[in-house]
């Protein structure tokens, strides 16, 4: 399957505001669009307000008011069709193991490339819309 | 001179009943409680007592007139007339004017131990000797019970498992066990008589007769009758620590001090090693916190500065500068990378590996490395598969061969020899550098010890900590033909070597740096 390269709508969830701020633009420059949560409440009211489709989720597993895999529970049941990929700055074999059998994409360490980003994002909306028919 | 006007009279007998003295001399003789025999130069009883009567079962009736060889046992019984005449021919005395312990032969036959004292003594012309019979039975058996007891405590003193030694009240040594000599490396002929501060190091050495003249004065003290834990001293310098109870006796009225010393080596190892495990895990729960809490803000700079570096003209030094900026933040993410890994090594996930080609692996990896471009690895030698991660076991490789390389100032041959026993598999990195010094030598697996301008000190400790987590060890020698030999011991389990070998485990992120 080649690879698309659609502008994708991502929900950005991290509470470090420089790493919001450097995934934001880095997303913005290649003309996705971008809405930012920093907290787990944002995130939820983003998954359930947002009018347009959200294709990619990129959570990070520690927030202020969240701490375990509750929230990708969570992301899982409210948005099933986004592909979700985790951040974490210290995710043991164990966090990443779990994360990955909730469906999870991929669990990605701090601190990482930001160039590496967008591909990322990209290969994970393609391994969800790969396996569905439906049109974008 | 009693004597000799009695044996006159009774052999002559003319006593005289109413002689005072002579009346006194007899009831003497009577009574006494030892026997008295008087015999002539033919060696004839002349008289015997009423003790000797008792002693040896015979009436004096029986026995005077008869060679007194008849009270003896063989071989005396035919000796004794030849000693009798050699002494009268050539006046060498063996027993007479002198005593000795003899056996005596009752009527009945049976023998018994006594003392023998002979006097010497001239009737008219005629020459007689007494004999004073001392019966030795009683003794002889106290003797034999005393022995049997001081052989009972003796064997347990010998058999104890703790030291123990007997000191004076100058501090000199008086005995010393076997498991004392085992303790100190020293034979019990080296230290009787010597100060028992021999066995102690300093301060203790110079202060103990001090302590101990001290308790003497002042009935003060420190550690008699209560015991406490102390460093002893070896023959080879070398100290450990030991439990010593000190009890206080009197023998003959001289004061006499017994200590009893426990080995604490094996315990005190254990504490330290239950300290060690305590502090690891304090340090581990630590080392998660500040991963986390360092990580998270690097990812936000790095992120940041990445941005704002692509929007730099690309060939300006500013640009440069971000990058700068960047690799400095990968050298601390590594930083912290290496300091989890020791403080919180992974639970190793277990496979078949072989040795030999993971070992190749690394090296491949590593040459590619330009610190490391004129350094020549040799591997030699194969072993069977161990059971193991291979992930983790990599990592020990690289610390290793990194180490060697840096040791020879990144130039020159690392041999990697690889060899295996029935329930080891034995990896030895050799190197040509310079070695390590002693005092170094014992401080390497010391988390944060480093001689490196730039080095966090966790390469070898984490080497150790990830080798013991698969049930090896590691150790470093320096043989004196120079360069350093680190050896891993890893077991060899021989029922897994048949279980097929799967693949690498480990899954990284890519975008990771």
């Amino acid at each position: 399957m080649t690879r698309s390269t659609r502008h994708l709508c991502v929900l950005v969830v991290e509470d470090e505001t420089l790493i919001r701020w450097s995934i934001a633009e880095t997303l913005a420059q290649k003309g996705h669009r971008v809405v930012e949560a920093s907290d787990a409440r944002g995130a939820v009211r983003a998954l359930s307000s947002e009018a347009e489709q959200i294709d990619v989720v990129l959570l990070d597993y520690r927030l202020p008011d969240s701490d375990d895999l509750g929230l990708l529970k969570n992301v899982r049941r409210l948005s099933p069709e986004s592909a979700v990929v985790m951040m974490t700055a210290f995710g043991t074999p164990e966090v990443t193991k779990d994360a990955l059998d909730l469906g999870a994409y991929r669990v990605l360490n701090k601190p990482f490339d930001i160039h590496g980003i967008e591909p990322l994002l990209q290969e994970a909306h393609d391994s969800r819309s790969g396996a569905s028919t439906r049109p974008h | 001179m009693l004597a000799v006007s009695y044996v006159q009279a009774r052999s002559v007998d003319i006593l005289d009943p109413k002689d005072r003295a002579g009346r006194v001399l007899r009831a003497l003789i009577d009574s006494a409680v030892d026997g008295i025999i008087v015999i002539d130069a033919q060696g004839r009883i002349e008289s015997f007592n009423p003790a000797a009567e008792r002693l040896f079962g015979h009436r004096q009736e029986e026995v005077v007139g008869r060679n007194v060889t008849m009270l003896m046992p063989s071989p005396y019984r035919e000796e004794h007339d030849r000693y009798l005449s050699r002494y009268l021919e050539t006046g060498h005395a063996k027993i007479i004017g002198i005593g000795r312990e003899v056996t005596g032969l009752r009527r009945d036959g049976t023998t018994f131990p006594l003392h023998l004292s002979v006097g010497e003594m001239m009737v008219g012309s005629e020459r007689k000797f007494i004999g004073i019979v001392h019966d030795l039975t009683e003794r002889t058996k106290l003797i034999e019970q005393l022995r049997g007891s001081e052989e009972r405590w003796r064997s347990v003193i010998e058999s104890a498992v703790d030291g123990i030694v007997v000191i004076d009240s100058n501090g000199r040594i008086e005995a010393f066990n076997p498991a004392a000599e085992r303790l100190f490396g020293y034979q019990v002929s080296e230290l009787l008589g010597r100060n028992v501060n021999v066995l102690m190091p300093s301060p203790y050495h110079e202060e103990h007769d001090g302590y101990l003249a001290r308790y003497l004065a002042t009935g003060e003290a420190k550690i008699i009758g209560i015991g406490r834990e102390v460093m002893g001293r070896r023959r080879d310098g070398t100290t450990f620590p030991l439990q010593l109870s000190v009890g206080e006796m009197s023998i003959g009225g001289e004061r006499k001090f017994t200590g009893i010393l426990h080995d604490l080596t094996a315990r005190v190892r254990m504490e330290e090693q239950l300290r060690e495990q305590a502090s690891l895990v304090r340090l581990g729960e630590m080392a998660a916190v500040i991963a986390h809490e360092i990580k998270n803000p690097l990812a936000g700079i790095r992120g940041a500065v990445q941005v704002i570096g692509g929007r730099l003209p690309a060939d300006s030094r500013e640009a440069a500068v971000t990058g700068e900026i960047i690799s400095r933040i990968d050298t601390l993410n590594g930083l912290i990378q290496d300091l989890l890994l020791f403080a919180r090594p992974p639970q190793p996930k277990p496979t078949l590996v072989d040795v030999s080609s993971l070992i190749s692996t690394t090296v491949d990896l590593l040459i590619r490395d330009t610190a490391l471009s004129e350094i020549d690895i040799q591997v030699e030698g194969a072993s069977a598969p161990v059971v193991a991660d291979p992930e983790l076991l990599k990592i020990v490789f690289q610390n290793l061969i990194v180490n060697g390389a840096q040791a020879m100032r990144g130039k020159g041959r690392i041999r990697v020899s690889i060899g295996a026993s029935d329930v080891a598999c034995e990896i030895r990195f050799i190197d040509a550098g310079p070695g390590i010094p002693p005092d170094i030598r014992q401080k390497i697996f010391t988390p944060f010890f480093t001689t490196k301008a730039r080095g966090t000190g966790l390469g070898l400790p984490t080497a150790r900590r990830l080798v013991e987590a698969h049930g090896g060890t590691i150790h470093v020698e320096c043989p004196l033909a120079g360069g350093t030999t680190v050896t891993i011991r890893l077991p060899v389990d021989r029922v897994a070597a048949s279980i097929r070998a799967d693949g690498p485990v480990l899954e990284r992120g890519s975008i990771e740096p």
